[in-house]
């Protein structure tokens, strides 16, 4: 029983459960307390299918007369976790070394060609019109770019808050969010893939930053900077429906207090998906034992 | 080393703006009035040769230094990487404040733009 039901808790969690959570309001207003969450989901996930096969592999090995193909099914299901097991960590070296590189050429080209900015040694400044802010995270040497043009759409206020915001990545690390989350999504098999957690991470993670930076300006500044440089430029191509700049300027237009409940609905999911397969798992079995030991 | 960075960017300015590969000697003069030693200069054109940005071809005895790619070319390159926001199968190399929106997007924007400054002007 417990394989099953380990199953297609694991299935829940990968595939209908991700989608209908994209499809709530409620994470973004507490996006730590969002991130921590989709996280959750994924490792339960994960968890959970694992110890599908693995309870499935043990019950065929634990009966009482033991055939062939019992234990030719045995060492199948534990071959394929192996090879599971090998792929995600092959996926997850692959995302991590081409981000790597990439980062690193990238930095390289901004130090050339960026003029570095007075009193902000981390911000490199490019001199283009096309409006553009983002930063090249790393853990230490991260930058902060920015164009000429985005200099000249931004007022002082507005800029700020771009440096702000940029500046929260860089310091809160959110660029290993944004990597655990596009492991995962490489590693799983395919079926049971859905965008969903990589999209909502990305989204969670520039509301973190929003925050951060409305502190210091207001909400003012950040939301002129937002519709400055998310209407600045001509579509480069076919964009996903909900981009994050609406959910952001939804967010700051929002003034009904801060509520507490998001968070803990959050947090409350995320022990539940977590505890919940390993108890499913861990009690059969010491039951299990115990019932092995007294007899 | 913020100096050494800083370095490598005037001489990577001084080999662009140069017409024909330029050995040790003469990215020192270009550089100018600084008081600038040739080892300092032969390391820094290392590293750019490390980071490939610089190629070297040897001219008799000494070494001539010339760009790997023209500043067109390594502004496009940079320009492409960050504005490149297809494949949402490619992991976040680089994190930007905002993406491009669609027209009725950008439009529902200024509207709650509009929203917000009411607000924060009263």
């Amino acid at each position: 029983m417990t394989p099953v039901l380990l199953g297609l808790i694991g299935l829940a969690l990968a595939l209908p459960v991700p989608a209908l959570l994209a499809r709530a309001s409620w994470p973004f207003r507490s996006p730590a307390a969002g991130v921590v969450l989709w996280q959750s989901l994924a490792l339960a996930a994960v968890l959970a299918i694992s110890g599908a096969a693995l309870s499935t592999a043990l019950w065929l090995v634990t009966h009482d007369r033991l055939t062939w193909w019992r234990v030719a099914l045995h060492l199948t299901i534990l071959a394929i976790g192996v090879l599971v097991w090998a792929r995600f960590w092959w996926a997850a070296w692959h995302v991590w070394h081409e981000t790597a590189t990439r980062r690193r050429r990238h930095r390289e080209l901004v130090d050339l060609l960026g003029e570095p900015h007075g009193a902000l040694p981390a911000v490199r400044i490019l001199a283009e019109q096309t409006p553009v802010a983002y930063c090249i995270p790393r853990r230490r040497d991260a930058r902060v770019v920015i164009s000429r043009g985005t200099v000249e759409a931004l007022d002082d206020a507005s800029l700020q808050a771009v440096l702000e915001h940029e500046r929260a990545h860089v310091r809160i690390r959110h660029d290993l969010v944004l990597e655990a989350f596009g492991v995962l999504h490489r590693a799983f098999p395919r079926p049971l893939r859905t965008d969903a957690p990589l999209r909502q991470s990305q989204v969670l993670v520039e509301l973190m930053a929003d925050d951060a930076a409305r502190k210091v300006t207001g909400d003012g500044p950040l939301a002129r900077a937002i519709v400055a440089l998310a209407g600045g430029v001509t579509p480069a191509g076919a964009l996903g429906a909900g981009s994050a700049a609406q959910v952001r300027l939804d967010r700051l237009c929002d003034d009904t207090p801060h509520r507490w409940w998001p968070a803990a609905l959050s947090l409350t999911i995320s022990a539940v998906v977590l505890v919940a397969p390993t108890v499913l798992l861990a009690v059969p079995w010491m039951l299990h034992a115990w019932h092995t030991l007294t007899t | 080393m913020p100096r050494l960075g800083e370095l490598e960017r005037s001489v990577m300015n001084v080999l662009w703006d140069a017409a024909a590969p330029l050995t040790v000697r003469e990215v020192l003069d270009a550089l100018g009035e600084r008081d600038l030693a040739y080892t300092t200069i032969m390391t820094v054109l290392d590293r750019l040769g490390g980071k490939e940005m610089v190629r070297r071809e040897r001219d008799g005895r000494a070494f001539r230094y010339a760009p790997a790619l023209t500043r067109d070319a390594a502004t496009s390159e940079l320009l492409h990487a960050a504005l490149d926001e297809a494949g949402a199968d490619r992991t976040a190399a680089l994190v930007h404040f905002a993406r491009t929106v669609d027209p009725a997007e950008a439009q529902a924007l200024r509207a709650a733009l509009d929203e917000i400054e009411s607000r924060t002007s009263q």
